[in-house]
């Protein structure tokens, strides 16, 4: 715990009569990259806007580089770097304006902020657009411009809510190219994400969170293992009539089962006897597959299958 | 080193830097701006001033377009800080999320606040001066105490930021600042002594003029261009920084919850 960056205990956050984070535990270690996973509505952004000292903790306690964390407390601000989900750029400036005057809002004084904005500019591969209009800039250049004045402070621990939705697959890439460079340097990440390939990309530790409360925690293969096991078979294109028979027919197996519209997921650890059952009764269709379970199934069998919001 | 002496230039420092993004912003776009903030005012002295001025030639005893001169300079105030901190504040927290990334470094709502207000002064000058400017060129000042306009013109742009930031935090869209303009703004500007003295009034409506911020403008900017003074105006000096002082603190609550939802 001694190298604990964030440490929450039985944290709470109520809105009126809505509570959103319901008694959590948890802590981020120096220099991992933390992962938390949820659908919309699991408590993902209102926890981080508890660490980042945007809205009151209204219950359990929650320290951040060994302070509470609260509204206005600077000390904790000064450490932290924050990628928030939109990109709240400064239309009225340009792109070395964005960087530097967030540096000065860091304490910097102009010159370091003017250089360390040309450097990140560049580390973020934006050198040739720094004096352009932000408005001007691609989906993956904002995205990227609001890494690089997230950076300015030079920031002990980086927040990224949601760093890649809507970047095409190159921007991504790139993205968590630059994001596992700054690990390299010793920068602790605490990232949210809808994307399970992501999160098992970059992840050391994740955290899974429903309704404001930890359904599971652990390293991705952990979770891989524990919750779905290693094996997969992903049958598609079924009638009901013929996913009720597979069904019928692996009852006295011990899979886990996931219907999904129409394909089936059968996960366990005798997918050879499974198969071989299966194709002996003739209930195997070509449109099959075998591969190794994912961090997306994991999380699917967790949070279910309904849509939220 | 204590730490109170390292607070003092951090806090600064955040401020300032509110007030530089502001700047900066301004720089990009001011020409079209200041044709907005400065035709309307310019258009009522030309207007009113000399056409109407035809046939109303005198008002409290001076030419009637050297009564109305001084009077829409502190309109011109007015206008340039309301409309700028009323459209530009609400979209800093609702369109642009400016607010809400300043926010997230080390920065406090009170030193954003702060730091609105200062902008909003030189802001408030800057239009003011021009304004001054027009003023001299055709021969309406008549005093030298206008050299010291600078002063009730940054505690006027002050003042009225404060409430518009305040009806930005809580306009819920655009067409609600417009109850601001038309209710609260647009009667000031026709009643608080712009264009008549008040003292001919029945005194209940002269009591809720006196109240108003923009009556005290009116008549320490008329004084010091006219060269007119009685002992009244400190009244009026101490009504604005009164205001100055009570208004300033409004916005930081709304703003605070705003960025705390």
């Amino acid at each position: 715990m001694a190298d604990a960056v964030v440490v929450a205990q039985g944290l709470r956050k109520r809105y009126g009569n809505f509570e959103a984070v319901k008694g959590i535990d948890f802590s981020i270690e120096l220099g991992e990259c933390f992962g938390l996973l949820g659908p919309n509505g699991a408590g993902k952004s209102t926890t981080i806007r508890m660490i980042c000292c945007l809205t009151e903790v209204t219950g359990g306690s929650l320290a951040v580089m060994g302070q509470q964390a609260f509204p206005g407390n600077l000390t904790i601000k000064r450490q932290l770097g924050v990628v928030s989900q939109d990109d709240n750029l400064d239309p009225s400036l340009t792109v070395r304006e964005n960087a530097e005057i967030h540096g000065r809002f860091y304490g910097l004084p102009f010159r370091e902020s003017r250089q360390r904005a040309d450097e990140l500019l560049e580390f973020m591969q934006l050198e040739s657009r720094v004096d352009s209009q932000v408005r001007s800039l691609s989906g993956g250049m904002r995205r990227r411009l609001v890494i690089a004045r997230a950076l300015m402070g030079r920031p002990r621990l980086l927040i990224l809510d949601e760093p890649t939705t809507g970047l095409d697959p190159q921007a991504r890439m790139m993205v968590w190219a630059k994001i596992r460079e700054l690990r390299t340097q010793g920068v602790t990440v605490l990232l949210t994400t809808h994307y399970m390939d992501e999160a098992e990309r970059l992840a050391d530790h994740l955290l899974v969170m429903d309704q404001g409360l930890i359904l599971e925690r652990g390293t991705p293969a952990e979770l891989i293992q524990r919750v779905v096991g290693e094996d997969c078979l992903e049958i598609r294109e079924l009638t009901d009539g013929a996913m009720d028979a597979i069904c019928a027919q692996l009852a006295d197996y011990s899979a886990y089962l996931e219907r999904q519209v129409d394909s089936l997921l059968i996960y366990g650890e005798e997918m050879e006897a499974i198969i071989e059952s299966l194709y002996g009764k003739g209930l195997l269709p070509r449109g099959y597959y075998r591969r190794r379970a994912s961090l997306e199934d994991v999380f699917l069998k967790l949070t279910g299958k309904e849509l939220r919001d | 080193m204590s730490a109170f002496t390292q607070a003092i230039p951090r806090w600064s420092q955040g401020t300032v830097m509110v007030f530089r993004r502001d700047f900066l912003a301004w720089v990009k776009y001011y020409k079209s701006s200041v044709i907005l903030n400065f035709g309307e005012p310019l258009t009522n002295l030309l207007a009113l001033g000399f056409g109407l001025g035809t046939y109303v030639a005198t008002m409290a005893g001076v030419p009637f377009i050297d009564f109305i001169g001084p009077g829409l300079l502190a309109v011109t105030a007015m206008n340039a800080v309301t409309f700028d901190m009323a459209f530009e504040g609400y979209d800093r927290l609702n369109e642009n999320g400016i607010y809400q990334s300043m926010i997230t470094a080390p920065l406090t709502v009170g030193q954003i606040v702060a730091g609105e207000y200062i902008w909003e002064g030189l802001r408030s000058l800057l239009y003011g001066v021009v304004f001054v400017v027009v003023l001299a060129a055709l021969g309406l000042v008549k005093s030298w105490w206008a050299l010291l306009l600078p002063l009730p013109l940054v505690v006027t742009g002050v003042l009225f930021a404060a409430p518009a930031l305040w009806v930005a935090c809580r306009a819920k869209n655009h067409e609600q600042l417009f109850y601001y303009f038309t209710l609260v703004i647009t009667p000031m500007y026709l009643f608080s002594g712009v264009f008549f003295p008040i003292t001919h009034l029945p005194p209940l409506v002269r009591d809720a003029i006196a109240i108003t911020p923009l009556f005290h403008a009116v008549n320490i900017m008329r004084a010091m261009v006219l060269g007119h003074f009685y002992r009244g105006l400190w009244w009026d000096a101490l009504w604005m920084l009164g205001y100055v002082a009570i208004l300033g603190f409004l916005p930081v609550r709304s703003l605070a919850r705003r960025l705390a939802d």
